[in-house]
């Protein structure tokens, strides 16, 4: 296996160039949001906001998967995973994140049956081998990640796998984005708009959003050269003031995305109103299964109310993921709350934006 | 012996455990200290300061692309010996078998020391076999404890770095704990990554003969260089500074990285060692590693500094900064 596209996408000296670029054009203070958690991660690693000048603000915004998962969701992976005879799967990351009393990864050591699976079909797999037991698939992610597991949710109905089903907590992206833009005290000057999800999604996906808003806005891959470019198209677009929306992801995106993982989505999904940790309620921001497909869910299928937990005292998170707030600006943040002891999901995730300040500055 | 499986009899101590150890561990690892079976090998050593280092071994799965637990076994604890900067001379083995165990398994495992051991000019003089029940271990868990005799004069630390020191890795980053990963129940990757398991004491006897000035050998195993280099940065007092573009790492190893949201930096590796030496000493003492047979890939990766006790941080292939923390916890993949 070998990667194409990422040497070029990370030759120091085109980088340089296009820093030496922004350092000509920027005038104007700018706050500019990451949307992405990928992005925040690769911003940090690549070190780009020390090659950045002053005047320039990046804000990590509500893109991890895992920040995002309301505190409701997690307590309800928690309480799922306390049923008779249920083998609990998830993606690794949400082992950690803590719920209003525990952990899956707390629960695990309780001797729950909590394992991490890299894509639906293991926890799909994990069902054809163990009938005995109810296996569910915790549902958590962007556009990204939805097309797998409702491709996951075609694949256990046609064969037939009822013992197998999810808790869908899957979120889509471009709602979110509108919902920033209505917040009081918003200052976002544009936005770098997510790789993957606009694989998926394309770029046709954030077209509303722009119309209204009339904000900045460019599409950008993972490398930093790629995310050094959409900076420098987000500050031009400010400078002339000329706000577009821009792809400078080509390679991987279209207008139109991918209409097969789209179809995928839309014959098992239809969307819903979804609560954002931190944030709150948000219309059309859920994915919910199809009436059809109410079997596979786990709520319906161990009849559980709805859990509402309130989140954590102190915790900034929601206000650091509207990009109202930077994570040093939390009370708990270093003290109460580190990668050890995480009180907020932004600490946990690998792509949180507190774990990663915390990681890298 | 295909479908025989170890029984909680062989660990009694009883005929069977002896059979065991006549028939199959002493022809394998043969020495004369093993030989006279008493409770503990003599061993005749010059006066002097000795090494002595132990280490257990739980790896999952315990067989994977290019070794298994028994490579790892003898050749980590070599290692933690040589990077004392000493001669290791002799092994213990301890092993705690899970009932069902097949033989056939042990056998591979036990071949795989013992020619470890004698490629690096070590000899396994002592050790113990336990047996639990089914379920009360995960197959087999080896325990290896080495002694080494270090030179006269020789005083390499992890507190002997100084600012201006030249830092030497000996080799790609992250092969093992990738080639581990990719061998894992319900990943399925195909690539042909391998362990870098490797014994490195020649490596390190040959700098140290060379007479460079070496203050530091470390290996980065668990938690992978950036911790590793963490650590020596704590224990030292000093800064340290690290060049991305520097860092050997192959093609598939990142490819598997970028997948699954790992960083190299803090993914383990078993045949490679950091070297701080003085500036002056650097360029022979990298020449001297890339002739070794696992060390073609040596680089000079970054320097010690005045600046920042205690902290590593990496300039970027961009020209940026960033700081390389401990690993926290164990790195989980991603979601998307």
């Amino acid at each position: 296996m070998s990667l194409k596209y990422v040497e070029e996408f990370r030759d120091g000296a085109l980088a340089k160039q296009i820093i030496k670029k922004i350092l000509a054009v920027s005038k104007k203070p700018l706050r500019l949001m990451e949307v992405c958690g990928t992005h925040t991660t690769s911003i940090f690693r690549h070190g780009i906001r020390s090659v950045l000048p002053k005047n320039i603000t990046l804000l990590s915004g509500p893109g991890c998967p895992v920040c995002v998962t309301a505190q409701k969701d997690i307590d309800t992976f928690i309480h799922l995973c306390k049923q008779d005879d249920v083998i609990i799967t998830t993606f690794g990351d949400l082992i950690r994140v803590p719920g209003s009393g525990s952990t899956l990864g707390k629960e695990k050591a309780e001797g729950a049956d909590v394992r991490v699976v890299y894509s639906v079909f293991d926890a799909v797999h994990i069902a054809r081998e163990n009938k005995d037991k109810q296996v569910i698939f915790c549902a958590v992610g962007f556009e990204t990640t939805t097309p797998t597991i409702a491709a996951g949710i075609l694949t256990a109905a046609a064969e037939h796998i009822r013992n197998f089903c999810i808790h869908p907590a899957n979120k889509l992206t471009p709602p979110a984005l509108a919902a920033l833009m209505e917040t009081d005290g918003i200052h976002i000057d544009g936005f770098i708009l997510p790789g993957h999800v606009s694989v998926i999604t394309g770029t046709h996906a954030y077209k509303d959003t722009f119309e209204k808003y009339q904000i900045p806005s460019v599409i950008a891959g993972f490398e930093p050269v790629d995310i050094l470019n959409a900076i420098l198209m987000l500050i031009e677009q400010n400078e002339h003031n000329t706000p577009g929306l821009q792809n400078a992801y080509p390679r991987a995106v279209s207008d139109l995305g991918n209409i097969k993982a789209q179809k995928i989505t839309s014959q098992v999904f239809e969307p819903c109103d979804a609560v954002w940790r931190g944030i709150g309620s948000i219309p059309s921001s859920g994915m919910a299964l199809k009436k059809e497909f109410h079997p596979f869910n786990a709520t319906k299928k161990f009849n559980i109310q709805a859990i509402d937990t309130p989140e954590p005292a102190g915790c900034a998170c929601g206000k650091i993921l509207m990009g109202l707030k930077n994570p040093t600006q939390c009370a708990l943040y270093k003290k109460k709350c580190t990668p050890m002891t995480p009180v907020g999901p932004c600490m946990v995730s690998s792509e949180g934006a507190c774990a990663a300040f915390y990681r890298y500055n | 012996m295909n479908t025989e499986k170890i029984l909680l009899d062989h660990g009694s101590g009883g005929k069977i455990s002896h059979a065991l150890f006549a028939d199959l561990i002493l022809p394998l690892f043969d020495n004369p200290e093993l030989s006279c079976q008493d409770d503990g090998a003599i061993l005749d050593f010059e006066p002097g300061r000795l090494a002595f280092s132990t280490d257990s071994y739980v790896v999952d799965p315990i067989f994977f692309p290019g070794g298994n637990i028994g490579d790892l076994a003898v050749n980590g604890t070599i290692n933690d010996i040589a990077m004392c900067g000493a001669v290791p001379k002799v092994i213990s083995a301890g092993l705690i078998l899970e009932e069902g165990f097949l033989l056939k398994d042990l056998k591979i495992i036990l071949e795989s020391m013992a020619s470890g051991a004698k490629k690096a000019g070590v000899k396994i003089v002592t050790g113990d076999t336990k047996v639990v029940p089914k379920g009360k271990a995960d197959k087999i868990f080896i325990n290896t404890s080495g002694i080494g005799i270090l030179p006269s004069g020789i005083h390499v630390s992890g507190n002997n770095a100084k600012p201006g020191d030249q830092i030497i890795l000996s080799g790609t980053l992250a092969d093992h704990g990738i080639a581990v990963l990719t061998a894992r129940e319900g990943l399925s990757f195909e690539s042909d990554i391998q362990t870098d398991s490797a014994a490195l004491n020649t490596m390190t006897r040959q700098i140290i003969e060379s007479g460079c000035d070496v203050h530091v050998f470390r290996d980065p195993t668990r938690g992978g260089l950036g911790t590793t280099l963490n650590e020596i940065a704590v224990q030292s007092k000093v800064g340290i500074k690290i060049y991305e573009p520097s860092l050997p790492i192959k093609g598939s190893v990142q490819g598997v990285c970028e997948l699954l949201g790992f960083d190299p930096l803090y993914i383990a590796n078993e045949g490679k060692l950091i070297c701080f030496t003085s500036k002056q000493d650097a360029q022979k003492t990298l020449e001297i590693i890339q002739k070794n047979e696992f060390g073609k890939d040596a680089a000079i990766i970054g320097e010690v500094t005045h600046t920042d006790p205690g902290v590593v941080l990496l300039q970027t292939a961009i020209g940026g900064v960033r700081l390389v923390d401990m690993l926290t916890g164990e790195q989980l993949p991603r979601i998307c």
